[in-house]
């Protein structure tokens, strides 16, 4: 069964509500039981970590749309000089986070403009 | 004591944060991602509506364009929301009372993602217990129905836009998620399982281009935490109690 099949919204309150929302239940559920720094919560920590971490490199190789038209080394220099920034200054994610597009915006137009 | 609901107005303001204002970009992203992908705004709705976290939001989409099947979906979508079960228990042990009632716990588990942790980390321990989770989810309703605003300017924005722009803005999420990995992270399997998922994710689009996330969060994350685990003792010896907020 594909997916693009079934009607927008049925689709995502089957395939996207319920799944997500299945775990923070289990959140809600487990939170009276057990202890929040549990080893069974931190293997799930590193699960999700490493699948949140899955999914910003495979939007920095594999983009889609626009963003595809930018080089990959663009793009992962510019996350790398957000990772630095943000290892100088801990505090300030959004400063970080600045500097990393600012890279892209930077490192694409002198791509561009060499070419 | 009961909750204090009037709270949730004070709740509201907190949107209007540095927090908020990435988050508001990262939609304004997430708008253009979607009218880049050449998908319908409904999609963007009820995404941010149903789901409310971006990288399940994220991988639905893409699974949908891609045509992937119901259950790889459902499967690759479930395992980025499993991240939303610690936050949901983390963010509820601070702000839930016993012997209250428990509809609310229920409503704030929908509300929880990313920025709402990170704020909640910074700032729910200065308010009085009975104020936290009305607060809280005065906050996280008004998030989600902000975001489906922000979500939309987005949409309607991207083609107005100078391509340059709409490649920072479409990318900040990547970057604001890979940033918010390493900033919340803690313990030293949290970098390995970091290194781990971004390292594994290219054998995995080569081998498994159906599973590549599912393979490199799990094998990653599983790989990480096994050889982390010894070392998150001795760390948690002497910081026990710390930065996990």
């Amino acid at each position: 069964m594909n997916i693009a099949d079934w009607p927008s919204w049925l689709g995502i309150l089957l395939f996207g509500f319920t799944v997500t929302y299945f775990w923070r239940v289990a959140g809600v559920v487990l939170v009276r039981r057990l202890d929040p720094d549990g080893e069974a919560l931190l293997l799930v920590r590193a699960i999700a970590t490493a699948l949140v971490a899955a999914l910003v490199t495979k939007l920095v190789i594999q983009p889609s749309g626009v963003l595809a038209e930018t080089s990959i080394v663009s793009r992962a220099l510019a996350l790398l000089v957000g990772i630095i920034v943000l290892r100088l200054m801990k505090r300030y994610q959004s400063v970080a986070l600045m500097a990393s597009l600012l890279a892209l915006m930077v490192f694409e137009t002198i791509r561009t403009s060499l070419l | 004591m009961p909750y204090d609901w009037g709270a949730l107005f004070h709740g509201i303001r907190a949107i209007f944060s540095l927090a908020g204002l990435v988050m508001t970009s990262s939609f304004i992203g997430f708008g253009a991602l979607l009218h880049s992908m050449g998908l319908a705004i409904e999609l963007g709705w009820y995404t941010t509506l149903f789901i409310w976290a971006m990288p399940g939001q994220v991988v639905y989409l893409t699974m949908l364009a891609q045509g992937a099947s119901v259950v790889a979906t459902a499967l690759a979508v479930s395992l980025t929301a499993v991240r939303l079960m610690p936050m949901v228990m983390l963010i509820l042990s601070k702000a839930r009372q016993e012997g209250q009632p428990r509809w609310p716990e229920y409503v704030l588990a929908h509300c929880v993602a990313i920025t709402l942790w990170v704020i909640s980390g910074q700032s729910i321990e200065k308010l009085p217990r009975h104020r936290r989770l009305p607060w809280a989810l005065g906050l996280g309703v008004t998030m989600i129905f902000a975001m489906v605003g922000a979500m939309t300017v987005g949409y309607y924005l991207a083609d107005a836009l100078p391509p340059i722009l709409a490649c920072a803005i479409i990318f900040l999420m990547p970057s604001f998620f890979g940033l918010s990995l390493i900033s919340s992270a803690y313990y030293r399997f949290d970098y390995l399982a970091i290194a781990l998922g971004a390292v594994l994710t290219p054998i995995g689009m080569l081998y498994f281009p159906q599973f590549d996330l599912l393979v490199a969060g799990l094998v990653g994350g599983c790989a990480a935490f096994l050889l982390g685990r010894p070392i998150r003792h001795r760390l948690s010896k002497h910081e026990a109690g710390e930065g996990r907020s």
